[in-house]
């Protein structure tokens, strides 16, 4: 196997959020297709939840890619936590309504209120723990004319959880917890990861043993697991370049280089 | 490029990390096992006395020469003033001695096969020279020449006969080689005692009966006789102590009842031999 063999492989986990890389697993696929089938329905907010790593923004992304082609969908990855600003940018992405001056809450749903938009807009909000409880009882105000339907993703942690409580207990409609992948799912995972970039020889390294292994260190966290695996293949290249490779073998991964990578990674604390 | 080395470094500081607990678990449970095991057989051989106690008789063959040579060296310089003595006495000895120990240690390696005490005895007699010599010697010189000491107490004990003199008159020689050997040998037969009551060593209770049969105490010898054949009922020379303190504490009939028995049981020749004396009226 050459290094460009495992420089290939280690770009295949680096950990950027693109709905091309998005591996369909049986369980998360289920899930989104419930997503999917609540954005057809009458709700004014649906909220995606769950520990960080758990491919909530990947989800996001998949969902705005697959709906902006059928409907409108904004999607706001990185939160404007301005609430002028806020207002603002929805005004333009919506309704096309350009302010140059100041606008704010009453203004905006004046604009709300005359808009003259057949189907209704889909808003995408990732990371919404970052806005503030102002801010986000304005959303939920917006949200309750049905006039803009709101997706948010909130990281799951205890601090979070009294924030979903108190703003969108009573008025989410729906919410969709994210999890980690089980031990079955990280395998399937890795190795559809490594086949879709064509990456046969070392999707075939990755047995059982190897993969438990993993799991073991990253609790299939996704973002852990693309993380050391990234580690795992940078190891594995300079140990070609090295002319190590032979002391380690070739044909499964190595829990000696997982544990290297794991080190390296910061998930063992060595 | 990632520094591997520098990672296998850590990865190796982690390894050895991550397996000091189960070599801990691992080390305290052999040493758990290796100290069970070690008191176990210690209860078992505790119960094994017989076997045990040839163990314990050699070991405390190896500390008793260090007692009986403190007497020796004691008695070395006493035995010059008695060497003078037995100038006097005259040449009777002389020829009477170089025959018996010859004799002698033949006759211990017949009799005394099965008692390890008197192999005990025997590095005694090597150790402290002519103290055993003469022990030894009036054995002999009782079977050929019982008039040959000048001594109060050895004209006693030559009205006796045979065996029970050797025993006599090496109690009496010691008086003989100056008073102030006496006052050592209670010292050392107290630490003796002492060490006895410690140990519980069948060898050092007979040496302490053997020492009071020599010192004339008969119902003190009778008694450690006694104590030894409790701790171990098959040395001989334990046997014929005690038979040979009952005959001198006038208990003629009980001697010749427990001689017969043991001799029944061990079939020791020693031991019949002393019967047959005391028997026969020779040993009074």
């Amino acid at each position: 196997m050459s290094s460009s063999i495992y420089i290939n492989s280690k770009n295949v986990f680096l950990d950027t959020v693109n709905s091309k890389d998005y591996v369909q697993l049986d369980r998360v696929s289920t899930i989104y297709q419930s997503l999917k089938d609540s954005i057809k329905k009458p709700l004014k907010m649906i909220l995606l939840y769950g520990k960080p790593g758990t491919g909530k923004s990947m989800f996001l992304t998949k969902l705005y890619n697959d709906l902006s082609s059928s409907q409108i969908v904004h999607i706001y990855q990185t939160p404007i936590l301005d609430e002028n600003e806020f207002y603002k940018t929805l005004a333009q992405d919506i309704f096309a309504t350009k302010y140059s001056g100041e606008l704010n809450f009453t203004q905006f749903m004046k604009i709300v209120e005359n808009s003259s938009i057949d189907s209704i807009p889909v808003v995408l909000l990732d990371e919404a723990q970052l806005y503030s409880d102002a801010l986000m009882e304005k959303i939920r105000l917006i949200s309750d004319t049905r006039t803009i339907k709101f997706v948010i993703t909130l990281h799951k942690t205890e601090e979070e959880d009294l924030i979903a409580k108190e703003h969108f207990q009573t008025r989410i409609w729906e919410s969709i917890e994210l999890e980690n992948a089980s031990n079955a799912e990280l395998k399937i995972y890795i190795q559809k990861k490594l086949m879709k970039a064509n990456c046969f020889d070392t999707a075939n390294m990755f047995t059982g043993k190897s993969v438990n292994r993993i799991f073991k260190l990253t609790n299939g966290n996704y973002r852990d697991t693309n993380k050391l695996l990234y580690a795992l293949f940078d190891i594995y290249s300079a140990y070609d370049i090295n002319h190590q490779l032979s002391t380690i073998g070739t044909t499964h991964i190595s829990n000696k280089l997982i544990e290297m990578s794991a080190i390296h990674t910061g998930l063992i604390n060595a | 490029m990632l520094n591997t080395r520098d990672l296998e470094e850590r990865w190796l500081k982690y390894k050895i990390k991550s397996y000091i607990p189960h070599a801990t678990i691992a080390i305290s449970l052999v040493i758990i096992v290796v100290i069970t095991s070690i008191f176990f057989s210690s209860n078992k051989e505790e119960k094994k006395t017989p076997l045990l106690a040839n163990i314990k008789k050699e070991k405390h063959i190896e500390h008793v020469p260090t007692v009986v040579t403190k007497v020796a060296k004691k008695a070395l310089p006493k035995q010059e003033v008695v060497q003078i003595k037995k100038t006097t006495i005259e040449e009777a000895p002389k020829t009477v001695l170089i025959p018996t120990q010859d004799k002698l240690p033949k006759s211990d390696d017949t009799s005394l096969k099965l008692s390890p005490s008197l192999d005990f005895m025997k590095k005694m007699q090597h150790s402290s020279l002519p103290y055993y010599q003469d022990e030894k010697n009036t054995e002999k010189e009782v079977l050929s020449d019982t008039s040959v000491y000048t001594s109060q107490k050895v004209e006693q004990v030559l009205e006796s006969d045979a065996e029970e003199n050797i025993q006599v008159n090496t109690i009496e020689e010691e008086p003989e080689k100056i008073t102030i050997q006496r006052h050592d040998t209670s010292d050392d037969l107290r630490d003796i005692i002492k060490r006895f009551k410690k140990n519980n060593s069948p060898a050092l209770s007979l040496f302490i009966a053997k020492k009071y049969y020599e010192l004339g105490e008969y119902h003190k010898a009778y008694n450690y006789a006694l104590i030894t054949n409790e701790i171990d009922r098959e040395i001989d020379a334990s046997w014929i102590v005690f038979a040979k303190s009952l005959v001198k504490l006038n208990q003629k009939d009980m001697a010749i009842k427990t001689l017969k028995q043991y001799v029944k049981s061990s079939h020791s020749s020693s031991a019949k031999i002393l019967l047959d004396e005391i028997s026969s009226g020779k040993f009074k």
